[in-house]
């Protein structure tokens, strides 16, 4: 094992103070790291590990907001992310599903000698590990933000304020109340989490269900469906159009 | 019931009979009979002529014989109750018949002493010797196994709803605690180092914490003990979580001697703290507030939670209020309640129950 010459530089993410002290405590105590910053929340973390570019982020799992492992999602859109070890008190899901993806954790109260074995030995954790995590630990069962990239930033979407989601040949746009952004995920796996409040009405559209203003037929046939806020017309395909109407029907 | 094969430790069933040395069993007994005595008179149909003799002498006989039945039931409970069902049944029942005939027999004799020969009056008692006894024996017979099996089965209903409540609430205490005790330890490893005093403090509240959810499911506490283990808990939580989280207490109204089941209130705070103000970045308050009116004590926990979030339907909450709410039942049947609602980002649980100065009664048989 090579030893860096300079010293990690650390983010440390919880919203336990005291357990922010105590990790704090142990860290000053182990030689060739540094914290560089501390977060009580999950977007704080985001900000903060988008400014910082910390080497490694101690992660508290359970935590208002935005979970750890979300935070986790979210930061490994940047390029380069930063290596990950997950902290935990008591959860049996997220843990059997660190176990099971071999990904960096510690139980609470962390020792001192695990804690330095697991700085040692951090490493990335790869999209696909991370998204299985957030499948089997799904600690919150569905999230209320979603991350997009912006440059060197990262940006959080409520839930709430999308409009739709329309995928092209790579990427996803996403169109909200304030403005439109892409992200780098899979229309199948948003529309299965967020499948009580979105419809899919396109094999390449995902529409909030509450931003449905009407659901039009055109001459030729075809539906399309418009959107309350920002006005804009969608296409619905003919295989979309049943379960679209059916829903549509069983709200009102 | 599942929970029977889960539990190691469940008694095998038994014979389950009311105590009839009570005075309340006593006067059910009385009641039935009157009852019983009215069906036989109406059912003579001879409502022109006698129905008022028929109905006193029937009165008479079935008192003699349902008293001396709940004299031999209540000597003979504990003996039976240590047997089998299947034994206990065929002896109660035996010991049943056996009161029957001898009350028929002495009715009888005594009727023979009274009477012989003359009319009038004393026309009630029964002539014919044979067909009186076989008769009652015949009624008794079918009386006391419809009793017997009635008492089987009520008895079977409310042993199920209380392995149940047990096995929930360990299932409960399995379930909630480890997140709690684990970050308790945390934050003592903490203050071990930065405030010692603290810590010290912390080990004992924790250690109140835990007898108090080791205990007997069954015993019931004075409501200032329950208060005092749920301001334990919130001292704990409120270590780790500092200002985020602040609690109200308006309780001062209420009766502090009444007895509760133990652990009603406590988790409701820890549920409060669990999935509402440890949800939210910038905390919130939980109010609990305690009404007393008309004998009756209403608890309600109020507290902010995430908005979006289905708080009554997660697992853990839902287990924890079944759970009360099965014990509140044991404790007072159909006389308490729980119930909860959500308005907006707002979490109500309630509890209403009769304020009781001594354990309910059937939790000493």
């Amino acid at each position: 094992m090579l030893q860096t010459p300079v010293d990690m530089r650390l983010l440390l993410v919880d919203d336990e103070l005291p357990a922010r002290d105590r990790m704090r405590r142990l860290l000053a105590e182990i030689e060739d790291c540094e914290i560089v910053a501390e977060a009580g929340t999950g977007e704080l973390a985001i900000a903060q590990c988008a400014e910082l570019r910390p080497d490694i982020v101690l992660l508290d799992v359970r935590m208002p907001g935005l979970s750890g492992i979300e935070v986790a999602r979210h930061i490994d859109s940047l390029e380069d992310p930063p290596a990950v070890i997950f902290t935990t008190a008591y959860d049996q899901y997220a843990v059997e599903a660190f176990e099971t993806e071999a990904v960096g954790y510690l139980l609470k109260p962390v020792r001192k000698e695990k804690l330095a074995h697991a700085l040692r030995h951090a490493s990335r954790i790869s999209p696909t590990r991370l998204a299985k995590l957030a499948e089997s630990a799904r600690i919150d069962h569905r999230r209320d933000q979603i991350c997009a990239r912006l440059g060197e930033q990262l940006k959080l979407i409520p839930v709430a304020d999308i409009y739709y989601f329309l995928s092209d040949q790579k990427y996803i746009t996403v169109r909200h109340r304030n403005g439109e952004n892409l992200i780098d995920e899979s229309l199948k796996s948003l529309a299965e989490e967020f499948a009580g409040d979105f419809v899919r009405i396109h094999r390449n559209a995902l529409v909030a269900e509450k931003q449905i203003s009407a659901v039009e037929r055109c001459d030729d046939g075809h539906y399309v469906v418009r959107i309350r806020e920002c006005g804009v017309v969608l296409e619905v395909s003919r295989r979309h159009a049943a379960e679209l109407l059916r829903r549509i029907r069983g709200e009102a | 019931m599942s929970a029977r094969t889960y539990d190691p430790r469940v008694p095998a069933p038994t014979l389950h009979l009311p105590d009839f040395c009570a005075a309340r069993a006593i006067l059910a007994v009385v009641l039935i009979v009157e009852m019983v005595a009215i069906l036989f008179a109406l059912a003579r149909q001879s409502l022109q002529q006698n129905f008022w003799i028929d109905l006193a002498s029937c009165s008479l006989f079935l008192l003699w014989l349902g008293l001396s039945c709940t004299a031999v039931l209540c000597r003979t409970r504990t003996w039976l109750q240590q047997m089998p069902v299947a034994r206990a049944s065929t002896i109660a029942l035996c010991l049943l018949m056996f009161c029957v005939l001898l009350v028929s027999e002495v009715v009888y004799r005594l009727g023979q002493f009274w009477t012989f020969g003359a009319a009038g009056v004393f026309s009630m008692f029964p002539a014919d010797h044979a067909a009186f006894v076989l008769r009652n024996l015949g009624v008794g017979f079918i009386v006391s196994s419809l009793a017997l099996r009635y008492f089987y089965v009520s008895a079977e209903g409310k042993r199920n709803i209380e392995m149940a409540a047990q096995a929930r609430i360990r299932a409960l205490q399995a379930r909630i605690r480890p997140h709690f005790l684990f970050n308790s330890m945390n934050t003592i490893a903490e203050l071990t180092r930065s405030n010692p005093e603290r810590a010290e403090q912390a080990v004992e509240d924790l250690a109140d914490l835990f007898r108090a959810s080791l205990s007997d499911a069954h015993t019931q506490i004075p409501l200032r003990d329950e208060f005092e283990i749920a301001k334990t808990h919130q001292r704990i939580e409120q270590l780790r979580l500092g200002p985020r989280l602040q609690v109200t207490w308006d309780v001062d109204t209420l009766p502090m001697r009444a007895q509760v089941p133990g652990l009603i209130v406590q988790p409701l705070l820890e549920n409060a703290v669990y999935h509402g103000i440890e949800m939210l970045p910038a905390g919130g308050t939980v109010s609990i507030v305690g009404t007393f009116r008309d004998g009756r004590i209403e608890i309600e926990v109020r507290n902010p939670i995430p908005l979006q979030h289905n708080y009554g339907e997660r697992e853990g909450n839902r287990m924890a209020l079944e759970n009360i709410g099965q014990r509140l039942a044991l404790a007072w049947p159909g006389r308490a309640s729980i119930e909860t609602r959500q308005e907006g980002s707002e979490f109500f649980a309630r509890l209403v129950f009769p304020y009781t100065e001594t354990a309910a009664a059937h939790f000493t048989s």
